[in-house]
């Protein structure tokens, strides 16, 4: 499903992965929903709200981010398991346009209402992610993703996302098998009991 | 006499029908290759299909990663979308099957058979299953079996697919299988063809009953079938079924056909085929409920030796189905239920009239119910309980004149029993199991079910597989 074919040949001219969205035309965007709708909204849900907690949230997510990881996907550079098992293969067809447009097509989604948790494990991770542990040395979570969690320019949105799937990446951060260096630093010092406050309070966060 | 030779005529085709799905299974890691996706994203642990599996069926087969042979004409219209990889794949089963007791040797009254069977191999399947053209693909399998010891057509389904994108950004798959089973194209492991046991011994004594959208007609019919799949949910199908037999040859034309007479079980015409299911998801859980059913005519016709012209009365079965599918698909623990529920109804108006039927019409009742646990897609287990029943007729279901095993004394279809299952994975694509079939009835007795004193227990079976797919 996921094919060149599907891309005017005009806009395949563009090979920068950097689109701006006003490059992204009407049938790049056609093109786009369709590949979404038909093939990534299986595992990741319509307009990007999964409903299986293996899969990420990705309506409202920063296109820049977005494309990164396709990018970093089809470069085989992203090394958690899902990433192994499932994107290397989806996003190994696609272009650095197609892989644009579809980063912003789900940029363009609304997220949905997050979902509460438990209460007192909402508290700990709103002040982990507020203010951080110094003791601890864990820094807010906050000062990169935002104070509302929902993502700065390449650190991505968190907000509304699923506690497993959070928990997954902060595994992977931690026994480095997703390498991003900040967050293995921060992984590493953070106990299980604080990632899984701080996954909860990031699910229950909404638009 | 006629009758009793008819009759044991019939049972002996049961038993060969039953030796031949026991070998029903598949895996197809060419899927893998050609999607770059690893078999956990199309199935729980193989041949389970998860969700993702399912859209990817009834997208036919075309996801497609893989580098292209491409041509267009001036239009730039694609001429060729042709994979660098063919989408090849095999598969190896090896068993050990051992029978809790022996079976009489035909060759010497009170001798018997020895207990346990080596299938090396049991079966080996060779696939060609992947995309063939743009919204074009097929699982096409042919396979070598121990029991013919030859190679053979197995399950197949060629199919078109497209995806229309609806409003508000729903999906509308729509698409046309031609397969050569009843239910080999349906999306969920709850119907017959790709219902657990996902394999089983060939070496075993199989009951003497089954429906015939129940795997009776596989590989001998071929189906064209058309179906809706709307926002991943709601799928519903339609189609008819045509005799399509395997290895039968017109005595006066020499060649494969028209069938006649020295054939058994030919469809008068075409018969219909419908399904329909509701799958709803919510985080790991997924369920799926449905209905599936069919209505054959057939003529029973006959054989080489004992040919039966295929005109006249026919019998009519009429097959409803309920089905239903749970799963829980977590990181770590994986569980699935698989339930159906078949009953058929039998007007045999062609074998009442030549004596093979006590009953001018019959029916008959399968349950199976089924749950799995896996850990880490690694260990698992699995128990479930089947039950057949149905309206007695000591025609249909006979006596045997001497020891015979696939007979039943008082004429009763009725056969239940529980099935027991471990398995474990050290790899995706290889799997070791141990399975027990425990009978608490066969053929309409719990014991001295054949009337020569054997028990329904004796027909207990331990079934040790090695089942490699690459």
């Amino acid at each position: 499903m996921i094919r060149r074919a599907l891309i005017p040949f005009t806009v395949l001219m563009l090979v920068t992965g950097g689109l701006r969205a006003d490059e992204i035309d009407g049938s790049l965007r056609l093109a786009a929903e369709r590949i979404a709708v038909s093939t990534c909204a299986t595992c990741h849900g319509p307009r990007g709200h999964s409903i299986a907690p293996k899969f990420p949230v990705l309506a409202g997510q920063h296109a820049n981010y977005l494309l990164a990881q396709l990018q970093a996907f089809k470069a085989q550079t992203r090394g958690d398991p899902d990433a192994l098992g499932y994107m290397w293969g989806m996003a190994a067809p696609l272009d650095d346009t197609t892989m644009a447009a579809l980063a912003d097509y789900y940029g363009r989604q609304r997220p949905e209402a997050g979902q509460r948790g438990d209460p007192a494990l909402t508290a700990r991770g709103q002040q982990i992610y507020q203010q951080g542990d110094a003791t601890a040395g864990i820094p807010p979570c906050g000062a990169c993703h935002g104070p509302h969690a929902d993502g700065t320019g390449m650190y991505p949105r968190l907000a509304g996302q699923h506690v497993e799937y959070l928990m997954k990446q902060l595994r992977s951060f931690q026994s480095n098998l997703r390498n991003v260096a900040i967050m293995h630093g921060i992984a590493q010092v953070l106990p299980v009991h604080d990632m899984l406050a701080v996954a909860t309070y990031l699910q229950s966060l909404g638009p | 006499m006629l009758n009793i030779r008819r009759a044991r005529t019939a049972a002996a085709l049961v038993a060969m029908f039953m030796a031949l799905i026991g070998s029903k299974a598949h895996a197809v890691p060419s899927f893998a290759r050609q999607t770059g996706m690893a078999c956990e994203a199309c199935h729980t642990v193989f041949p389970e299909l998860t969700h993702f599996g399912r859209m990817f069926k009834a997208n036919g087969y075309t996801l497609d990663n893989l580098k292209q042979v491409r041509d267009i004409n001036s239009q730039k219209e694609d001429l060729l979308l042709l994979s660098t990889l063919a989408p090849l794949s095999a598969m190896v089963q090896l068993s050990e099957t051992w029978l809790n007791q022996p079976l009489p040797d035909v060759t010497d009254h009170g001798a018997h058979s020895q207990t346990s069977t080596t299938g090396f191999p049991q079966q080996l399947s060779l696939f060609y299953a992947g995309k063939i053209a743009p919204h074009l693909g097929a699982m096409i399998q042919i396979t070598y079996d121990n029991a013919s010891g030859s190679i053979g057509m197995d399950n197949t389904d060629v199919r078109f697919a497209k995806n229309l994108l609806l409003p508000e950004d729903r999906s509308l798959i729509y698409g046309i299988s031609l397969n050569n089973n009843p239910t080999v194209q349906d999306l969920w492991n709850s119907t017959p063809a790709w219902g657990f046991p996902y394999a089983s011994s060939n070496a075993v004594v199989s009951p003497i009953a089954a429906a015939q959208i129940d795997g009776t007609l596989a590989q001998d019919v071929a189906g064209l079938t058309a179906y809706l799949m709307w926002n991943e949910s709601l799928y519903g199908e339609a189609g008819v079924y045509h005799s399509a037999k395997q290895g039968a040859t017109n005595a006066i034309t020499g060649a494969a056909g028209p069938l006649d007479g020295t054939t058994s079980n030919v469809i008068d015409g075409a018969s219909p085929y419908a399904r329909i299911a509701y799958e709803r998801q919510w985080r790991r859980h997924d369920l799926e409920i449905g209905a599936y059913g069919a209505s054959f005519r057939l003529y029973p016709g006959g054989t080489a030796s004992a040919p039966a012209p295929l005109t006249g009365p026919v019998n009519r079965f009429s097959d409803i189905a309920e089905d239903l599918q749970y799963q829980f698909i977590g990181e770590r623990d994986l569980f699935s239920l698989q339930a159906t529920h078949i009953h058929e109804s039998m007007q045999l108006d062609a074998s009442y009239s030549s004596g093979v039927a006590i009953n001018p019409s019959d029916d008959l009742n399968t349950t199976r119910i089924t749950g799995t646990y896996y850990f880490r897609r690694k260990y698992g287990v699995t128990f479930g309980h089947f039950a057949t029943s149905g309206s007695g007729d000591a025609d249909l279901y006979p006596a045997a004149p001497a020891p015979g095993v696939i007979t039943s004394a008082n004429g009763r279809p009725d056969t239940h029993g529980w099935i027991g299952e471990l398995n474990y994975l050290p790899w995706l694509n290889v799997k070791l199991s141990l399975q027990y079939v425990a009978y608490g009835e066969f053929n309409g007795g719990s014991t001295n079910y054949d009337g020569f004193g054997r028990n329904a227990s004796a027909n207990n079976t331990t079934y040790a597989l090695l089942w490699l797919a690459f």
